[in-house]
């Protein structure tokens, strides 16, 4: 164990380097490793909205009695409303379930908010009404009237697709679930010569005129469309059926300039937090401070790398997390010290002090330390967005602030203390008198020294 | 040796001196219309934030509330921010989330009969559905030329255009035309946000069921490693102190200075909470080691050695947490400067109270139930 300690050290320092300034791909992940701005599988620093400027929208999905939200129809808004996202072109946009009932939009960069919302917005409920005859005025962009009852909705639709007439023109094929075929049956029977209206969220889409009985719940709206007229009307029809109302709870947007800002100042005011406690740790504990400026440095590191690797989305929120971190990495070390320095005045030998040092210590490093772990914890579970992001930076920063401590700080303190030239009272902060190299001199110090 | 647990009322009184005003502050929140107390930010109470440049001029703070009352937005904030270049910060109700048409839900109200008066009833110029080629049921494929149906295709342009991006639909976008008539363009959006008061709702409920939950998995792993349900206790003690003292203070500050919390702000709160623990545990400990190795002494000597000996470390990790977070206070971003601040404040009020509080309350506790089993003890003799 010995022996293979300090090698892991070293083979852990070395690759969270290499994560931390080489561009490599990331493991697992299929997407290539492509230049920054596109989709890619690089292992990269990930900013959240906060610091890189753009736009975060939040949605409540509505159920009704007989229609109620759940996890099956959730995850179908959000596909609908990431495929209409995905339309608009913008780089790596992130749409996803929260909770059990929320759509979270986010699209990092510059966007307009007007079109992003049009897009989710308008991806409403998709509803056939049936027109009674003699209803003036019914065709595309009309607002239905609401006192129409629907016929079935869009989620009656089972496939849309473009298609021709027999002669040759450009139509739209659908084919209807059961339940929508045998309604369709019965009403488009009884009405030929009438329309009936194709709606999305209240607006008629379409309002074709039943040319024949449509039994078969296969049927083909004709007409003289363009071909892209033919496309958006399929899409509609695919994707327009939201199987829920969605209802706008939260919407903000940061311009980039800004993130770039927060970002400038974070890293900034950590950098000169950490170089505060650097000097500080050196001006009082000397040596061993000196030491636990070396640890503090590689923890950093590995940390760092490991936000790359998972990857944590670091936020404003996040990097205060981190900045904390090492206040409490700091900690784990300063607990070690006064402990060692209290064991040398106890009479203890330089060794055995910096072994009691870090044995007697480590009960209050755990201790402490798992009470963290277990807040951060119920944080991560039940807090939102923010709070998350938080939680998780501290909970990699207090597991991995007590691994450098136990490995890192104690491996080099005890090659130090080998070294002849370190073997100085003022190194450690003690008196000479209290300073015992080799052998214990007498038990009567200790004595003396307790209580 | 100094005896910090022989003063311990002294430092109960000090304890109080600071939390009492707090406390009235905090008190008054509920019932002053939010003009005494906490501050809460749109986090909290659901609103729009909107921060904006003007090309032409920077308009005075009073200016912009005169174009906001105008807009029946009473009760609203403008503020000019500091730096080279200056924006206009807008803080209001909430107008600026998006209102999605209600799609027209079928209450099946209306019979078939509608009036039809119309002559002209179906114009022929009009798309037509018929069944898919296939089926033999009718052959005759009829057609009928229609114009374009597909009204809402959503296809629109990123950006729209060059430069900034401003609101078009909704009272925001009212607001932002009365402002540029009479200041000139808007040249950039710095920020916008919209709160609803379903977010808002949830975040403060959400705070106070993480800051009880919080407490509860302190207490329980405090009572599994101390195997002691006091010491789990008075941490949570300690804890509710140094939560009151950052809560005064923030009320007391927002009341004379208009500082508000936020979402992060919640954030700090559970931070503190988690400093407070870690330094209370760490003196703990030492009493737990202590008890064991000097059996026999009395308890209040026992807790005043080993908070001398933990002393020195629970200064230096205050001292080194401390110095960071000043760094970030001076140069970091004004987002997180109360963040920031609450941080400040609570670790340092969590120093104290794990030296001060804490441990003292846990001598009175301990000498309270002795002197209770003495007495117990000394009445079944009696007998």
């Amino acid at each position: 164990m010995r022996r293979i300690l300090p090698i892991l050290i070293v083979a852990i320092g070395l690759a969270s380097l290499a994560v931390n300034v080489l561009t490599l791909p990331r493991p697992f992940s299929e997407d290539p490793c492509a230049p920054p701005g596109v989709t890619t599988g690089c292992i990269e620093t990930r900013l959240g909205l906060d610091l890189q400027g753009g736009l975060r929208g939040e949605y409540q999905a509505v159920g009704t009695a007989d229609r109620p939200v759940n996890r099956e129809n959730l995850a179908d808004v959000r596909t609908i409303i990431e495929n209409r996202i995905n339309q608009y072109g913008v780089a790596e946009p992130i749409v996803q379930t929260q909770g059990s009932d929320r759509i979270v939009v986010e699209i990092p960069g510059v966007a307009n908010p007007q079109d992003v919302r049009d897009l989710i917005g308008s991806t409403g409920l998709l509803q056939f009404v049936p027109i009674p005859a003699g209803t003036p005025g019914i065709g595309t962009g009309v607002r239905i009237p609401p006192e129409l009852p629907e016929l079935f909705r869009g989620d009656d639709l089972e496939v849309a697709r473009p298609g021709f007439d027999p002669q040759g023109r450009r139509a739209v094929e659908f084919e209807l679930t059961a339940a929508g075929a045998q309604a369709f049956a019965t009403y488009t029977s009884q009405n030929v010569g009438n329309q009936f209206a194709i709606v999305l969220d209240g607006e008629v889409i379409s309002a074709p005129v039943i040319q024949n009985p449509i039994t078969g719940g296969r049927g083909i709206i004709t007409g003289s469309f363009t071909s892209a007229e033919v496309t958006n009307l399929v899409t509609v029809l695919r994707f327009g059926a939201l199987p829920l109302e969605i209802e706008e709870v939260s919407f903000s947007q940061i311009s980039a300039t800004l993130g770039l800002d927060f970002l400038r100042q974070s890293v900034l005011a950590g950098g000169i937090g950490i170089i505060l406690v650097l000097i500080f740790m050196i001006i009082h504990y000397r040596l061993p401070g000196l030491i636990a400026c070396l640890a503090l440095i590689f923890y950093a590191m590995v940390v760092f790398a490991i936000f790359r690797l998972v990857p944590v989305t670091l936020t404003l929120a996040g990097v205060a997390a981190f900045v904390l971190s090492v206040g409490m990495a700091v900690d784990a070390n300063i607990l070690i010290f006064e402990r060692t320095k209290e064991e040398l005045r106890s009479g203890k030998t330089l060794f055995t002090a910096i072994e009691a040092g870090f044995n007697r210590a480590w009960n209050s490093i755990f201790d402490s330390n798992v009470s963290s772990i277990i807040t951060a914890a119920i944080l991560f579970y039940f807090g939102s967005a923010v709070i998350r992001g938080f939680a998780l930076v501290l909970i990699i920063g207090v597991l991995m602030s007590m691994f450098t401590a136990i490995t890192l700080s104690r491996e080099l303190l005890r090659w130090v203390v080998r070294q002849r030239w370190a073997r100085r009272a003022w190194l450690f902060g003690v008196n000479d008198d209290e300073f015992t190299m080799a052998t214990p001199r007498t038990r009567t110090r200790e004595v003396n020294a307790g209580v | 040796m100094f005896d910090i647990i022989g003063k311990r009322r002294w430092f109960y009184v000090f304890s109080a001196l600071i939390m009492i005003p707090g406390l009235i502050f905090l008190l008054m929140t509920p019932f002053s219309g939010g003009q005494v107390g906490l501050q809460f930010s749109i986090d909290f109470t659901g609103g729009t934030v909107w921060e904006v440049h003007f090309r032409d001029q920077t308009p005075t703070p009073a200016q912009v509330r005169q174009v906001l009352a105008e807009q029946e937005l009473d009760g609203s904030v403008a503020l000019t921010t500091s730096g080279d270049r200056q924006y206009v910060l807008i803080r209001t109700e909430q107008i600026g989330l998006a209102d999605f048409p209600e799609p027209t839900a079928s209450p099946a109200a209306s019979p078939g009969g509608s009036p039809a008066a119309s002559p002209g009833s179906s114009p022929a110029a009009s798309p037509a559905v018929s069944p898919d080629q296939s089926p033999a049921t009718s052959p005759g494929a009829s057609p009928s030329v229609s114009p374009s149906p597909a009204g809402a295709s959503p296809e629109p342009s990123p950006g729209s255009g060059s430069g900034v991006v401003l609101p078009t639909e909704g009272r925001l976008a009212e607001l932002a035309e009365a402002l540029q008539a009479r200041f000139g363009p808007i040249d950039e959006v710095r920020q916008e946000a919209n709160i609803g008061p379903i977010i808002s709702a949830e975040l403060a409920q959400q705070a106070l069921v993480l800051i009880v939950l919080g407490s509860i998995g302190i207490l329980g792993w405090m009572t599994f490693r101390f195997r002691d349900a006091r010491m789990g206790a008075v941490a949570i003690v300690a804890l509710l102190h140094d939560v009151i003292v950052v809560l005064g203070i923030f009320a007391i500050l927002g009341t004379l200075m208009g500082l508000q919390i936020d979402a992060l702000f919640v954030t700090a709160m559970l931070t503190v909470i988690g400093f407070s623990v870690h330094d209370t545990i760490v003196v703990f400990d030492r009493v737990r080691e202590n008890r064991v190795r000097h059996a026999g002494e009395p308890f209040a000597a026992i807790v005043n050695h080993s908070l001398l000996q933990t002393l020195g470390r629970s200064l230096n990790t205050s001292i080194t947490t401390v110095l960071v977070l000043l760094a970030l206070l001076l140069f970091g971003s004004d987002a997180t400067r109360a963040f920031i601040f609450a941080m400040v404040i609570g670790i340092i009020s969590g120093t104290y109270s794990s030296i001060f509080n804490a441990s003292a309350l846990l001598v009175t506790w301990h000498e309270w139930s002795e002197k209770r089993r003495q007495r117990e003890f000394a009445s079944v003799h009696s007998r």
